[in-house]
């Protein structure tokens, strides 16, 4: 007893001691990061008044950013940003911090809720909507000068529109695709120069990926077509075909629900057959994002999803480190050149690529800001998201900017080396083919579409994989919720 | 001392603060303090905000809408009847193993003890991140999975373990079996080690066998910790929710929506907090219910 | 242990055999659950590349020391996390085998006003799902109290836990109540009893829940995440988190920080190990 006792005294000595020390270490760290104001870096701090009365154009200011890794180089400039933009506007101080893409929607939501979040957040244009329903997310034409908005591709800027609200500004602009291994589709005698400049048909893209099985006895060695489909991730490879299918969106022109349109159903019948054809494997309500890369690396599927640009460089990585031979490759991985698809069509219906936009929005805390500081927050919005940090984001993740000066500043960036000058038309391409952004569609029937989605559709589409239902079930079951949601008129009748 | 006990006997009688009390409230204040401040502050706000539509900015009065709309959805009695279930079946069979487990280690040598309770024990310190990781190739449903693999080699077909709604529910039920019991392990060890010598010895006398020992020693004087690993693990898996967020998103078909599973995206994927709050108080009512019922049927000294 | 029927020598063969049936089945599902540890360490051995997914590989192949580098050469802050890891993990773990203790030595049995009451809220509070206090105590933290990026912020909601005061209050329920009242009649004050009687009776339970605390506290992940901003306030959890990013993951580096940092929990572990190895009964404290 004795001996715990003093143990527990030693320890609590040494934890007392030791938060003494760091606590001034730390004090010391934060000073050091932080010459240029004294400022306390919260988003509702009102700016020094008395401290410069003549110098009221530049009255000090913080700006906070949440951000995660957007590419893979991207946290690392994060000191070298801060410095840059306090540069150009001496008086401004950003305070950029970093959490990882699992998390750091999570802790924006409690943040949010809170009323208490960054200036600026990195979101996903496709979820502003229930940020707008806070109340919180600010709209930014008031604050955003016309240059700096005239920067960007205005249907891809309009992604960030809502009503009459513009709720932010484009990272970039990436089109959620799939991929094939260029060895396997040539030897499948696919001519993938052609689909990625033409696009293809369902019925074309059936056969081929038919092609692309490799059996040995009754085990399948390769597969045809691999999409990751485990848990939520199902919703993507929906949402994805759904657009080719004639339906670009949850909501019609009129807005009306449309996935309860007699196509839909007619989707979810030729989605299934591609696993009964052994084209794709039976298991695949359950093979995860990071299952299905590893298929690709080994040899498992001639065709992956979904696809992303940036993909090209982590099959050139594998490649490289095969070449090396010192172990480091993935196991069992085989050379794969990775090529940029574009999903095939349904019945006739034109192409819409699914454009995942994604970039930078403003919030407000509780109390209400001040004009000026809101326009300081547009300045390192602006920064963030154009020139040269645009041009490092996209080069970093294979794709093009979408504002003019990032694809200016594209000439002084290192080009990734041996990069397939196909994918990057076939990107361009697509980019170019991205669904006319919707305003119209407000948060109200937004979040009503996605609770459906997740609770319904989501689901039902992952038993439907399963085999467990038809795609008849599914349909009905979607088209019941449609009607619970949104009344027999709100939902489209063909 | 024979006064002072007559004084504190007396004054209790007078219901005054006795010396006794004192040093009781004294012994409690640190978990009131931190119970009052960390935790009934965020629940009454919970409460509060269950009769509303929260919002940062502006917040609306919605009187009972959050409750009666909980009500009538059946995700969520879907939801509640797969908590119940996956309760049912996990906390028990833990319980069991980690008592048997318990039980096997006892006996062996001081070393072998310490190895064992390491490898049980240990672990639980591998980061969460390595073990969904193996959790996840473990349930990998191609023929290179391990538990497939496992699998085929008793001539059991190819399983789409997660993937599947027959499966997917005994899957995650699988898992909890397989990596939860750490600490419960050496909390019964605990209480076995503080089993008095002589009670066994006197049932030697008695040439008691080794399961009349457990039945008539070991079972009522580790009951106490049985009630504490019961009536917590309940709690515990009454709101789990990272599980079925991870591996299986509550698919297929729902098969393994959770409860906590819908207060989590009620609260942040739909910024309904309102609601989540709803669903949640209503999950602590069952849970209490739960936990009463329990104290009740093992008769243990708390009132509660 | 006298659970087991003892063998007499000339039966030796039996109790062999009985213990050695024992051990295996003890063997076997040590295998199953030390897995997880064991694909960790390997695969920290691997090298830091940043791949899509994780290794799929049951042997080591190549092993170096090269993640382990990039784990502490990626951040400046690698080894500050786990201080800091350290210190929060270490101020909770103290604070609540003390709290803890002395209120479960309260509850089960000191009589007062309330006692059974405040037991029942002390319950409630362990049964409502975290999602909804989340916000409210973030709230409280961050907005009320301004106390976000410090260590107390990260140490103070978990000062003594409901449940280790509940571990506590059975254990020490359990012992039998004549030797308080003896102790009382020898004219122990409360404190005395506290800290002379029951607590060196209670050892094993302090020792369990000192490594179960410290274990729970150092693998909490979303607090520490929501209110630390910068990266030198990070614990050694939200760090790891680094190093995955969207699509890719430096896996065996991360691999490799996840077994630095399940070190000092493995030393902690057999520092403890020799208090909840031998329990203490009440017979060996009066004898």
């Amino acid at each position: 007893m004795k001996q715990l006792k003093k143990g527990v005294a030693i320890l609590l000595v040494m934890v007392m001691s030791l938060m003494a020390f760091t606590g001034c270490k730390k004090e010391n760290a934060a000073n050091d990061g932080n010459n240029d104001s004294t400022q306390k870096p919260t988003t509702t701090t009102a700016p020094n008044t008395d401290a410069q009365p003549t110098a009221e154009a530049a009255e000090p200011d913080t700006i906070t950013v949440l951000l995660p890794p957007v590419s893979p180089t991207y946290q690392d400039y994060f000191d070298e940003w801060a410095k840059e933009f306090n540069e150009l506007y001496p008086n401004l101080t950003l305070n950029i911090e970093a959490a990882s893409w699992e998390d750091v929607g999570q802790k924006l939501d409690v943040q949010v809720q809170a009323g208490s979040p960054p200036d600026i957040a990195f979101v996903g244009a496709g979820s502003i909507s229930k940020y707008i329903d806070t109340g919180l997310l600010v709209d930014i034409s008031d604050y955003a000068t016309e240059e700096m908005l005239n920067d960007f591709d205005q249907n891809i800027l309009n992604y960030y529109r809502n009503g009459d609200g513009l709720y932010g500004m484009p990272a970039y602009a990436e089109v959620h695709g799939i991929g094939g291994n260029r060895e396997m589709l040539e030897k499948a005698g696919i001519d993938w120069r052609k689909v990625q400049q033409e696009g293809w048909t369902f019925e074309e893209f059936r056969e081929a990926i038919k092609k692309g099985v490799v059996k040995e006895g009754d085990t399948t060695k390769t597969y045809g077509f691999v999409f990751a489909c485990s848990g939520v991730t199902a919703a993507d490879y929906l949402n994805i075909f759904v657009k080719n299918a004639g339906m670009p969106d949850i909501f019609t022109k009129d807005l009306k629900y449309a996935y309860t349109s007699k196509n839909f159903l007619k989707l979810l019948e030729a989605m299934r057959t591609l696993i009964d054809d052994g084209s794709m494997p039976k298991e695949l309500s359950s093979i995860d994002a990071g299952k299905r890369w590893n298929m690709f690396l080994t040899g498992q599927t001639m065709i992956t999803g979904k696809g992303l640009s940036v993909f090209e460089r982590s099959a050139k990585l594998n490649n490289d480190k095969i070449d090396a031979n010192d172990g480091s490759a993935v196991e069992g991985s085989i050379k794969a050149d990775y090529i940029i698809l574009p999903v095939p069509t349904f019945f006739g219906n034109p192409m819409q690529a699914a454009g995942a936009i994604d970039g930078y929005v403003m919030f407000r805390g509780k109390e209400e800001p001040k004009a000026e500081h809101l326009s300081n927050v547009a300045k390192a919005m602006y920064f963030l998201a154009s020139g040269e940090i645009a041009a490092i984001t996209c080069n970093d993740l294979y794709i093009s900017p979408v504002c003019q000066t990032g694809k200016d500043a594209m000439a002084n960036v290192e080009k990734p080396e041996g990069k397939n000058e196909d994918n990057t038309k076939a990107a361009e391409r697509l980019v170019s083919m991205i669904s006319a952004a919707r305003t119209d569609i407000t948060p109200e029937l937004g979040a009503k579409a996605q609770r459906i989605a997740d609770e319904v559709m989501v689901p039902k589409f992952q038993a439907l994989l399963a085999n467990e239902i038809t795609p008849q079930q599914m349909y009905d079951a979607v088209k019941q919720a449609a009607i619970e949601a949104f009344g027999e008129d709100g939902i489209v009748v063909d | 001392m024979n006064k002072v006990k007559n004084t504190s006997l007396h004054a209790r009688k007078k219901r005054k603060l006795t010396n006794e009390s004192i040093w009781g409230y004294i012994f409690i204040l640190a978990p009131l303090l931190v119970f009052l401040l960390f935790t009934l502050y965020p629940i009454l706000d919970a409460f509060i905000i269950s009769f509303q539509k929260f919002k940062p900015l502006k917040t609306e009065w919605v009187g009972l809408e959050n409750y009666t709309k909980t009500f009538k959805s059946s995700l969520f009695y879907q939801s509640l009847i797969n908590t119940v279930v996956y309760t049912g079946i996990t906390v028990p069979l833990s319980m069991l193993m980690s008592f048997v487990i318990s039980i096997l280690i006892v006996p062996l040598t001081k070393k072998k003890q310490n190895f064992f309770k390491a490898a049980y024990y240990l672990p639980a310190i591998a980061s969460g991140v390595a073990l969904s990781f193996v959790w996840k190739w473990i349930y990998d449903p191609l023929p290179s999975g391990l538990l497939n693999r496992l699998v085929s080699f008793f001539g059991v077909d190819n399983q789409n373990w997660l993937g599947s709604s027959n499966t997917a529910m005994f899957s995650l039920i699988l898992m909890a079996l397989l990596s939860s019991h750490g600490s419960t392990i050496i909390i019964y060890i605990a209480a076995l080690l503080g089993i008095d010598n002589s009670y066994y010895e006197s049932a030697d006398i008695d040439g008691a066998t080794f399961f009349e020992k457990i039945r008539y020693i070991v079972l009522p004087l580790v009951k106490p910790t049985t009630v504490f690993l019961l009536i917590t693990s309940v709690i515990g898996s009454f709101q789990v929710f990272q599980n079925a967020y991870l591996m299986t998103g509550g698919g297929p078909d729902n098969k393994t929506t959770m409860v906590g599973l819908l207060i989590f995206n009620n609260a942040f994927k739909y910024f309904e907090y309102g609601q989540a709050s709803a669903q949640a108080l209503i999950l602590t009512v069952i849970i209490g219910i739960f936990t009463f019922v329990q104290f009740k049927i093992t008769g243990d000294n708390v009132e509660y | 242990m006298a659970l087991y029927k003892s063998y007499s020598k000339n039966e030796k063969g039996k109790q062999y055999l009985r213990n050695g049936l024992i051990m295996t089945l003890l063997a076997i599902l040590a295998l199953a659950t030390l897995f997880p540890i064991y694909y960790m360490i390997m695969s920290s051995f691997g090298a830091p590349v940043e791949s899509g997914a994780a290794s799929y590989s049951l042997i080591m192949k190549n092993p170096t020391l090269d993640s382990y580098k990039f784990f502490f050469a990626y951040s400046k802050y690698s080894l500050r996390w786990i201080l800091n890891s350290f210190i929060v993990a270490g101020a909770v773990t103290v604070s609540n085998v003390i709290f803890a203790t002395a209120a479960g030595y309260a509850f089960s049995k000191l009589r007062f006003a309330g006692n059974k009451l405040l037991f029942s809220l002390l319950l409630v509070a362990m049964m409502i799902p975290y999602q909804v206090t989340q916000v409210p105590l973030y709230i409280l933290v961050v907005n009320v109290l301004k106390i976000d990026n410090t260590y107390t912020a990260l140490i103070a909601p978990g000062l003594v836990s409901a449940y280790n005061v509940f571990l506590a209050k059975q254990f020490i329920g359990s012992l039998p109540t004549e030797i308080i009242e003896a102790s009382k009649i020898e004219g122990c004050s409360q404190f005395k009893l506290l800290t002379k009687i029951i607590m060196p009776l209670s050892k094993t339970v302090m020792a369990v829940m000192a490594i179960n605390t410290f274990m729970n506290s150092w693998n909490t992940f979303f607090w520490p995440f929501l209110v630390t901003k910068t990266e030198n306030m990070q614990t050694i959890q939200v760090g790891l988190k680094n190093f995955s990013f969207a699509n890719t993951t430096y896996f065996a580096p991360m691999m490799a920080g996840a077994t630095v940092s399940a070190l000092p929990m493995f030393i902690l572990f057999f520092m403890l190990q020799k208090y909840f190895l031998e329990g203490v009964t009440v017979g060996a404290v009066k004898g």
